[in-house]
């Protein structure tokens, strides 16, 4: 087995030189292009600027849009963009339940082994048309960024919850879809092959036999994903209504800078609670 | 003797109780997700049944002109650009991090941990806010620049990396190390000649599927201003021109695709 081994290693080193390459004419693009930012970034106005806008963030610089007190030294202040919070956390949970129902109803005929009947089914020319679709959708719907999918959908959807939870949902879909199915893929075949061979219906194997072994991984990776989603929920209020992505935008370009470090606060608190939460849910999956 | 009261074994009783509040739990998410959407005044907006129609039919067949194509390679160049700068710098920034909160770089005691504990605070704080929205702040900051994207994407970038380079290295099988240590190794030699050779393939797979992840960062990066194709994606989409926004978006998942096959490739060779 000499022979393959060592060409499969010099495959992972010659992806790295390539990369290595890669980076070379990037940076060198980059450097030579006239909007580096290089100067910029050298420049002691720029750190000035910088260092006033950070002030200004921590409420230490006062600026008029403030009105002279900083937002979040404000109690109704908290109150309102907890509001915003609570919509964002709402935006976050419908984006992965829609991603969660979708995949629920796909995953099993987008599996290799269900749709050739390895697990016991029949297998059928549609069956493999389904599989290869399915595929097919995971992977465009995968590779297209949620922001992406948010812009093109506020032009179909009235504004509210709903478009940015579709936008984060459809991302979301290919990513939990895919996993899903490859968790099918890899699952140990016993248990299905026994009751297909003990006479199961297709309804009875896959209640008893592939359900049980993939549900756990299934809801490990819904979670994980929320806390993903969490995180973006609030980019995607850039461009669809509702929440605090929309709040921070509107305070940003009011240079309401206090507003907007209220609301990264509000972003942090969701990121936090969300973390110990999908960690608590999780451990209860396992626990199973 | 009487039996009463279940026959169930304590184990199973608190499976079933596991499993029914889990259940319990997740179905109330549901409901009260769906719920608190706001169904009010419908869903699709007036005209945009005829706008979803249009949107779909554009596919059949997309804008394919050369010069079109033309524009679609420039701003795939530019995503790339972004996405291989920030990865690099990302790589740069959250190998060291990453050494130092996996604590296993400097003598024993108190001291190292509670510097791994600020690095890791740190690591966690910069993974926590969204590419996009160090972007926004370090444009507001800087002035929109390339070199302020490829930040935006290296810091966020760094902080998983660090997360994970330092849970790799602390992950290793811990008798090679013993052996190191014992011939009079110092820490950082451990980590150079023990640590690091087991660990090295798995930071390569796992740098190489965040490269995937950075190229979707920097498609949205043109939200702040940037060029690339989320830029041009917006450009087409504020004149309807659905046919161009087609090309586009398979340009993206092309590109997607393309390093998705790669990085899974690299991370087959080196597992086996």
């Amino acid at each position: 087995m000499r022979g393959p081994v060592r060409s499969q290693i010099t495959f992972a080193r010659a992806s790295l030189y390539a990369f290595l390459a890669l980076a070379a004419a990037s940076w060198a693009y980059i450097l030579v292009g006239a909007d580096s930012g290089l100067d910029d970034f050298f420049s002691s106005r720029a750190w000035g600027n910088a260092g006033g806008f950070l002030k200004q963030l921590l409420g230490l610089e006062d600026t008029l849009a403030d009105g002279g007190r900083s937002a979040f030294l404000q109690l109704d202040r908290w109150a309102e963009t907890g509001k915003l919070a609570y919509k964002t956390l709402l935006m976050s949970v419908l984006a992965i339940s829609l991603a969660g129902l979708g995949v629920l109803v796909t995953f099993l005929p987008a599996a290799r082994n269900v749709s050739n009947g390895d697990l016991g089914g029949k297998p059928s020319p549609v069956l493999g048309a389904v599989y290869h679709l399915l595929r097919l959708v995971f992977a465009f719907t995968r590779a297209v960024p949620e922001l992406v999918w948010a812009m093109v959908i506020v032009f179909f959807l009235s504004p509210g919850v709903l478009p940015g939870a579709i936008a984060l949902g459809l991302h979301n879909y290919g990513i939990v879809g895919r996993l899903s199915a490859e968790v099918v893929e890899n699952m140990d075949p016993g248990p299905a092959r026994a009751l297909s061979s003990a006479g199961a219906g297709n309804l009875q194997m896959l209640a008893y036999g592939i359900i049980p072994q993939a549900m756990p991984q299934f809801l490990t990776y819904l979670l994980y994903r929320w806390e993903v989603v969490i995180r973006t929920t609030v980019v995607v209020g850039f461009v669809s209504s509702g929440g605090l992505g929309q709040e921070f935008r509107l305070s940003l370009s009011f240079f309401q800078y206090t507003d907007v470090a209220l609301i990264i606060l509000w972003y942090l608190i969701l990121v936090v609670a969300v973390d110990l939460l999908s960690a608590f849910l999780r451990r209860m999956v396992r626990a199973d | 003797m009487i039996c009463t009261g279940t026959p169930k074994t304590r184990g199973a009783a608190r499976f079933l109780e596991t499993t029914r509040l889990l259940t319990l739990v997740l179905v109330g998410a549901l409901v009260w997700s769906v719920a608190g959407a706001g169904w009010g005044g419908g869903i699709i907006h007036t005209g945009g049944a005829a706008a979803i129609k249009d949107f779909s039919l554009a596919l059949f067949p997309p804008e394919l002109s050369p010069e079109f194509l033309k524009v679609a390679l420039a701003a795939s160049w530019q995503t790339v650009v972004h996405a291989v700068a920030g990865i690099t710098i990302a790589v740069i920034i959250g190998l060291p991090l990453g050494i130092v909160a996996s604590g296993s770089l400097g003598n024993p005691g108190r001291s190292r941990l509670a510097v791994a504990g600020v690095v890791r605070f740190l690591l966690a704080f910069m993974r926590s806010i969204h590419e996009l929205v160090w972007a926004v702040l370090f444009v507001t900051a800087f002035g929109l620049s390339s070199l302020a994207v490829v930040l935006a994407i290296a810091v966020p970038y760094a902080g998983i990396l660090g997360r994970i380079y330092s849970e790799l290295l602390n992950d290793v099988p811990q008798g090679p190390l013993a052996g190191l240590r014992s011939a009079g190794a110092s820490p950082a030699r451990v980590l150079i000649y023990g640590r690091m050779p087991m660990v090295f393939t798995d930071l390569l797979g796992y740098s190489f599927y965040r490269f995937e992840c950075a190229l979707r960062a920097a498609a949205i990066m043109s939200f702040v201003g940037i060029r690339g194709l989320g830029f041009e994606i917006q450009l087409s989409l504020n004149d309807l021109r659905f046919d161009e926004v087609w090309t586009l978006l398979l340009f993206l998942v092309g590109l997607v695709l393309v390093v998705d096959y790669w990085s899974s490739k690299v991370r087959r060779s080196l597992q086996s």
